[in-house]
């Protein structure tokens, strides 16, 4: 029964790397598909894939919300689920950037769980930062003749410092990159903000998808559920489709 | 003035709708985005160089009663008249006191954000003394009845056929439409006005303690004007616009116009060290400072302290994906965008204010261009959680987090109440969207996503995703 | 307690020992200073002409005198003004030297079609002409007409405000210190740029060796 909570998927042979996987509240419930690529990947690229089943969400959305006491719970909850493992992947730059940057801000009074959160932050890693610069894992395959554009995800590319990987990624995967003006430029999701003011959101998600558009690729790609989820609730008015980077590459590497 | 969620909501919608203003946005922040880049790009050490002035920043707030003080000595040597004032009522009392003393009917004013904060021009009217504004832009709004929409740029929302209307209304003749014959009115009409007016009023881009010394800077030649025009010249500064050296001043100004604008330097800057001296062919007779607190001593020592280290470039404006769309006056402040989002609840109050904080989707846009590196992001996050614990968040909002907080804190609760909601959704569910009629859709347009039809860690338990290997 | 003594005690009690960074040292050096105050004063709408030395400058300025139909000329009593007999030099146009012609100074340069001026330093990085008010030297000369023309020596040259700034360490102001680095401009409306709004619409440096 304890099997249950510490069941993996991996390689028979001893595994390269021992990987717990943080799926994240909005891939678990919205779109399993891309828990499900990344899975994939990491094993493709040697990785023996946990998935505690006790893990809920990272504390991010009430943290943004200003709800400290209650994000705090959350993260210590996501930290004695993870701890134990050697290294953590999230399919989400925003969650990660959590992790990584924002538990030490929220434990910053509390030095015993400040301590904890620290050394977690440093196995923590999103899945392309992961997959590129922790177990350097390139696919190679030859040029597949489409065309993507790439959303650099604000907290991915700014608190992550992650750009290059997922664009090394996809074109080792085949993919040529068109690249949109203002790569960078916010998508408008920006959690609650979305609901709060979504005349706003909408008006800046337009333009990102306006930007895309321009590209006249056939995809963006990003590696944020949360930027996808928001391009994806306007992509009908324009012709593009939005997918998540693992989603995309485990595609490509079959 | 305020600005609630609901008051924010709808100056919004009108910003997203107002053409004009959507192609002005578009363009001007986008001049200065790209001028930003290449002129800091001409530096040899630009980033070296913003770490810098973040550390004379940093450093001059932490014993800003020093410098004051030497500032005044400074000052009161060179032969300026120094006051301090706790807030605007009392600033602009002083301004009026000086005013009256000298008899003055018009005063002349270059930009002044510190100005515009505390209502100089409507306490000065209201005491009979009649402000011109002379800035071009904020001649423009104030001849509009408006509030400025950038901090540099205050007339970016306003066509040359609304200028145009304006000026003829103010001269009572028709006004040509095209730009240089609008500049040429202005030029000749508020020339008139300087040579006029009894009193000049100014702010200062910073002051500089080493030799009571302040500065403006401008490209139009106002504030040259202003302070070397009327026999008395008043400049109202904020207490954090201290800076010690000259040494230090030459960093500050080496970096604002390539922030701001990308001009290497502005056009004027012009450096006012006390009235005329006894040999000088002109320059006025009296020259006054007002160092103005107005909730800026509260700052030091707390979360926010690094907002005083602003040095009012408006390159955050011209990056924040929420100004783009909206403009300055969906902020109900002088100060909008970024810096006005954190600036604004903490001179005017956070309850009244409360929207603010929340305009933003926290991309840190503005903290990569901040020549000083404010952490603008986090003074957001740090406001949020002050309206948390001080309740201005409205009661159904914190309910709604508390609960989902608890269901959060175990998977096992989560995973039952995320399968049972699945199953209601299921019925207006369609292609991973929630189907719902417009008014019932809060993002209307955006199509809102509904739960799969499985979650993750269903697929995962029962197996699903084979080995590879 | 006044307000003064109010903001500085409060101050005083959250002050901290924060020491200042170390003093910024410019790396900027032109091979050709000259050179790049040009480059960056035209950039900025500003106008230069070049002379071998202030001979030659000044016979710039008589043709450009003439070919600005200039009848009034406003200018400051400084080097290298001062020791000229402008009056006898150009005697068809009327003269007013700051602070040694009478009449109302500033009524003439309202009027004036021409304001005239040394220089008291130059930066090549920024294109700026350094002015400074004091006996002779008037502020609204170089800010009234619509036409300011500067004679600057290439010797007063240095690279960029930093290096300029550090020189002057110590050095004691005068009641105005203005840093020209073009003629007056906006962009108000319509993000179009227009020349020539409050302050002057030329600004012509003659830059002799």
């Amino acid at each position: 029964m304890s099997q249950s909570s510490q069941h993996s998927i991996g390689s028979r042979q001893p595994a390269t790397r021992h990987v717990a996987l943080f799926v994240t509240c909005l891939v678990d419930q919205i779109m399993p598909e891309v828990g499900v690529a990344a899975t994939r990947l990491l094993q493709r690229a040697g990785c023996q894939v946990d998935f505690p089943t006790e893990q809920t969400c990272c504390g991010q959305p009430f943290y943004n919300g200003g709800f400290r006491k209650e994000s705090a719970r959350l993260a210590k909850h996501t930290i004695e689920v993870f701890e134990a493992y050697p290294a953590v992947v999230l399919p989400s730059g925003s969650c990660a950037a959590m992790i990584r940057s924002e538990y030490l801000h929220l434990f910053r009074d509390q030095p015993e769980w400040h301590e904890r959160a620290r050394r977690l932050a440093a196995k923590t890693f999103e899945l392309s930062q992961f997959l590129v610069n922790q177990i350097h894992w390139q696919p190679s395959k030859p040029p597949n003749g489409s065309t993507v554009t790439y959303h650099d995800s604000c907290h991915t590319c700014r608190m992550l410092g992650v750009r290059e990987e997922p664009r090394l990624l996809l074109r080792c995967a085949g993919y040529s990159i068109r690249e949109m003006a203002e790569s960078d430029r916010c998508c408008g999701f920006g959690g609650v903000f979305s609901m709060r003011m979504p005349e706003t959101s909408n008006a800046i998600t337009a333009e990102k998808l306006r930007l895309a558009a321009d590209t006249n690729a056939s995809l963006l790609v990003t590696v944020d559920p949360g930027c996808l989820m928001q391009i994806r609730g306007l992509a009908d008015a324009v012709d593009i489709r939005a997918e998540h980077l693992a989603v995309v590459l485990e595609e490509a590497t079959r | 003035m305020s600005t609630t969620f609901p008051q924010f909501r709808s100056r919004a919608r009108r910003g997203i709708l107002d053409e004009h203003l959507q192609q002005a946005l578009d363009h001007t922040t986008e001049i200065y985005r790209t001028g930003r880049v290449e002129a800091l790009g001409k530096l040899l050490d630009s980033e070296a160089l913003r770490d810098h002035l973040k550390a004379i920043r940093s450093s001059t707030l932490a014993r800003l009663a020093e410098h004051l003080e030497t500032f005044e000595r400074q000052a009161l040597a060179a032969g300026v008249q120094v006051h301090w004032a706790h807030d605007g009522a009392e600033a602009n009392g002083m301004l009026i006191d000086i005013a009256r003393r000298h008899g003055v009917k018009m005063a002349v004013k270059s930009k002044s954000m510190v100005s515009e904060e505390i209502r100089t021009n409507a306490a000065l009217a209201e005491a009979g003394i009649k402000p011109v504004e002379t800035d071009l832009g904020e001649w423009i709004i104030q001849l509009a009845g408006e509030a400025p929409s950038h901090i540099v740029c205050p007339a970016i929302h306003k066509t040359r056929q609304q200028v145009a209307e304006l000026f003829s209304r103010e001269l009572n003749r028709p006004v040509s439409t095209e730009i240089p014959a609008l500049t040429n009115e202005a030029r000749q009409t508020l020339r008139e006005k300087f040579l006029a007016a009894g009193l000049g009023i100014s702010g200062a881009n910073m002051a500089v303690a080493e030799t009571g010394s302040i500065v403006l800077v401008t490209n139009e030649g106002n504030g040259r004007m202003v302070t070397s025009l009327p026999p008395v010249h008043v400049a109202v500064v904020g207490i954090e616009k201290l800076v010690p050296t000259w040494a230090d001043a030459a960093v500050w100004l080496e970096l604002l116009a390539r922030s701001a604008t990308g001009q290497p330097l502005s056009v004027y800057t012009s450096v006012i060290t006390g009235p005329a001296r006894p040999d000088d062919p002109d320059g006025p007779q009296e020259v006054h400072v007002i160092l103005l607190d107005n909730h800026r001593s509260d700052q030091i020592g707390t979360a926010y302290e690094e907002v005083l280290q602003c040095i009012r470039c408006g390159a955050c404006l011209s990056v924040c994906p929420v100004y783009r769309e909206v403009g300055g006056h969906t902020y109900g402040s002088p100060y909008s965008g970024p810096i006005g989002a954190v600036v604004s609840p903490l001179l005017f109050g956070l309850e009244g204010f409360e929207a603010l904080p929340h305009a933003s989707t926290l991309c840190g846009a503005c903290l990569e261009v901040c020549p000083v590196r404010i952490d603008l992001p986090r003074m957001l996050l740090e406001l949020r959680s002050q309206e948390v614990g001080e309740r201005i968040l409205p009661w159904y909002d914190r309910v709604v987090e508390r609960l989902a907080a608890s269901l959060l804190a175990s998977s096992r609760r989560w995973s039952f109440l995320a399968d049972l909601a699945r199953r209601l959704v299921r019925p207006i569910s369609r292609n991973g969207s929630l189907r719902l009629p417009g008014r019932l859709n809060p993002a209307q347009p955006r199509n809102l996503p509904t739960l799969s039809r499985r979650s993750f860690r269903a697929v995962w338990q029962d197996g699903e995703i084979g080995d590879e290997t | 307690m006044t307000a003064r003594e109010d903001i500085l005690g409060r101050l005083k009690d959250k002050a901290r020992p924060e020491p200042p960074p170390a003093a910024w040292r410019s790396r900027r050096q032109y091979a050709d200073l000259a050179g790049s105050f040009i480059e960056a004063l035209s950039g900025a709408e500003g106008e230069v002409l070049r002379a071998e030395n202030l001979e030659q400058a000044l016979e710039q300025l008589g043709r450009l005198l003439e070919d600005l139909q200039a009848r009034r000329v406003v200018v400051n009593d400084e080097a290298p003004l001062s020791d000229i007999d402008l009056s006898s030099r150009w005697p068809a146009l009327d003269w007013h030297i700051a602070a040694r012609t009478p009449g109302d100074l500033r009524e003439f340069c309202a009027a004036a079609d021409v304001g005239l001026s040394g220089a008291n330093a130059a930066l090549a990085e920024t294109g700026s002409v350094i002015i400074e008010s004091g006996a002779g030297r008037s502020r609204l000369s170089t800010l009234l007409p619509p036409v300011h023309i500067a004679l600057v020596s290439t010797s007063l040259l240095t690279a960029d405000i930093l290096t300029w700034a550090a020189a002057r360490q110590g050095a004691s102001l005068p009641a105005s210190l203005t840093l020209i680095s073009g003629p007056s401009k906006t962009a108000d409306i319509e993000q179009t740029l227009s020349i020539g709004v409050h302050g002057p619409k030329r600004l012509i440096v003659l830059l002799y060796d």
